[in-house]
């Protein structure tokens, strides 16, 4: 990874912290415009989106989250450019209309290729399938409560920047992807890698409450993450 | 003319007495801001208490009673969740003389940094005494603990007056966002605690390796260890740390943010692949190195910044002899 490259993703790591700063942010913004892959239209490894989905896949399955690498970003910027707003002229209406349509048709072309990508994971770990599907369903039952925040608290940053701002630039619809796994080769499953890190979590949260005076708030923090390894 | 060095004299008078208003003022709330701190972590390992308090992240809450038990010098919890799947913890605690490297720096001492140099709370934050607030049915102290660099986060407690037991704590970001709430809603300091029986469980669960309790100004024995980290953000003391054959764990404090470091040699995390991961509020870096022809995986775990973390994870190291300790070793 070249040097721009390397802190192109230490600002991506940043901005899921909700740690970005405003210039990074729009070199962030920047980048995110420009660097699909034209001839793929996949997100290629050094991407922003590469990067994002390759933390968001990591953080999530350690986190016990439900996996998706559904990139909502295409659908939702269709649907912001199919809204009727600011029309002036019918015919340029008319026109507009059919290229929505063809938008429409080629996003859900991608959806549909994606989905076969997504069912059709390497033999080495048929497990990984199955957690994936289930996590499809999780991941539409945690949209609803999960966005409520409480007085004080805020979502994460970045969700909600890469929204609100990411289609000033990128207006045209990028197409969505659906990879498995963005590693060259795996020899670990996510199942493995998230037992090894509620191990050491755990491990951290017991030397903390020794060592820290917030008491009890080890315990609590690591709940969050082994109340949903238990529900499995 | 004599006008205007009648307003000089005034202003000069009135910056003589600002700062005469003003500097005992700041030691003041300085001061107590301290002390309070101090009280805090007494009360935290002196008193028996129970009651239930949240803990609060990104729009998740979760509550858990606890019980925290001092009979005869030795401390016994019991955590019980009250959501989600059924989980109780029992546990031992640490006996109540028993001072670590944390609790001495947040009752004001200071230890020596491996580099030179001494670690000070104050040092690393600037604290303000604000409102008073009512929590958990009690009145309390706010206090604002801000970070004097971006290499830790920031803090916002309430300190109950009467007890100083800490009732509320926030961790706060850079940008000054709340990361995580831990907030009781029920607190009871009744003396018939003293006299509850303790469940099987607890008398029964194992007790707690009191080996890293600091006696008077003494510092946690340096490690043992073939690594050792080149870099360690400002403040941090080693606080305790565990061997094993193949795996070692170290905790860094800097008296209110910690930090674990595993190094581990185990087969089971040869394949493991570099993770940049992040827990609610705590991050894990974990990053592979190879030494003597053996698979390590360096992991850092806290309640730290990714940066911070990353930081101190690419700057842990195998410590290389020098010729004359290599001879000094035969």
């Amino acid at each position: 990874m070249s040097d721009s490259k390397e802190r192109l993703a230490e600002s991506v790591s940043a901005l899921m912290d909700g740690e970005v700063s405003e210039m990074e942010l729009h070199r962030i913004l920047k980048e995110v415009g420009i660097d699909q892959d034209q001839s793929t239209g996949r997100n290629s490894r050094g991407s922003v989106r590469g990067i994002w989905q390759r933390y968001n896949m990591v953080s999530a399955s350690i986190a016990g989250d439900p996996v998706t690498m559904t990139d909502l970003s295409g659908s939702i910027a269709a649907a912001i450019d199919a809204e009727d707003t600011h029309k002036i002229s019918p015919f340029a209406n008319l026109m507009g209309g059919a290229g929505r349509f063809a938008i429409a048709a080629s996003v859900a072309m991608v959806a549909v290729l994606g989905v076969q990508q997504l069912n059709s994971p390497d033999p080495a770990s048929a497990d990984a399938m199955q957690f994936t599907q289930m996590d499809i369903s999780g991941a539409q039952q945690n949209n609803g409560p999960a966005l409520q925040f409480p007085a004080g608290f805020q979502p994460n940053a970045p969700v909600r920047t890469v929204a609100s701002g990411g289609n000033v630039n990128t207006s045209r619809p990028a197409a969505p992807v659906v990879t498995l796994k963005p590693s060259v080769q795996r020899k670990f499953s996510e199942r493995e890698l998230r037992g090894y890190m509620d191990d050491i979590m755990m491990k951290h949260s017991n030397n903390a409450a020794l060592n820290s005076n917030h008491g009890m708030l080890p315990f609590a923090r690591v709940n969050a993450a082994g109340a949903r390894t238990d529900k499995e | 003319m004599p006008v205007i060095q009648w307003f000089k004299h005034i202003k000069l008078a009135a910056l003589v007495a600002a700062i005469f208003a003003h500097g005992p003022l700041v030691a003041d709330q300085m001061e107590s801001a301290k002390d309070l701190l101090a009280r805090m972590a007494y009360a935290s390992k002196n008193l028996s208490y129970q009651g239930v308090f949240t803990y609060e992240y990104r729009g998740q809450l979760r509550s858990v009673k606890v019980q925290h038990l001092v009979r005869d010098g030795e401390t016994y919890e019991r955590v019980t969740h009250m959501d989600g799947p059924a989980r109780e913890i029992f546990r031992r605690a640490d006996n109540v003389d028993c001072i670590r490297a944390g609790d001495m720096l947040l009752r004001g001492g200071a230890l020596k940094l491996d580099r030179g140099g001494y670690s000070k709370l104050e040092d690393l934050y600037e604290f303000h005494i604000r409102d008073d607030v009512r929590i958990a049915g009690r009145r309390a102290y706010r206090v604002e603990i801000l970070p004097r660099d971006k290499l830790r986060y920031g803090y916002v407690v309430a300190i109950d007056k009467i007890s100083g037991l800490m009732l509320q704590s926030m961790l706060i970001n850079q940008s000054g966002k709340p990361l995580e709430r831990f907030q009781y809603v029920d607190i009871t300091f009744s003396e018939a605690l003293d006299s509850v029986s303790l469940p099987a469980e607890l008398v029964n669960a194992p007790e707690v390796s009191q080996s890293d309790c600091l006696i008077s100004n003494q510092q946690v024995e340096p490690l043992p260890s073939q690594w050792e980290p080149k870099w360690l953000p400002p403040g941090f003391v080693l606080s305790s740390y565990q061997m094993q054959d193949d795996e070692e764990s170290w905790m860094y404090t800097d008296g209110l943010a910690v930090f674990s470091v595993f190094i581990d040699s185990a087969e089971r995390s040869r394949n493991l692949p570099p993770v940049d991961a992040k827990l609610g509020t705590t991050v894990a870096v974990l990053t592979k190195a190879q030494f003597n022809n053996q698979h390590y995986a360096i992991c850092v775990v806290g309640e730290i910044p990714r940066a911070t973390a990353q930081q101190i994870a690419n700057a842990i190291s195998p410590v290389i002899l020098t010729p004359q300790a290599q001879q000094q070793g035969h």
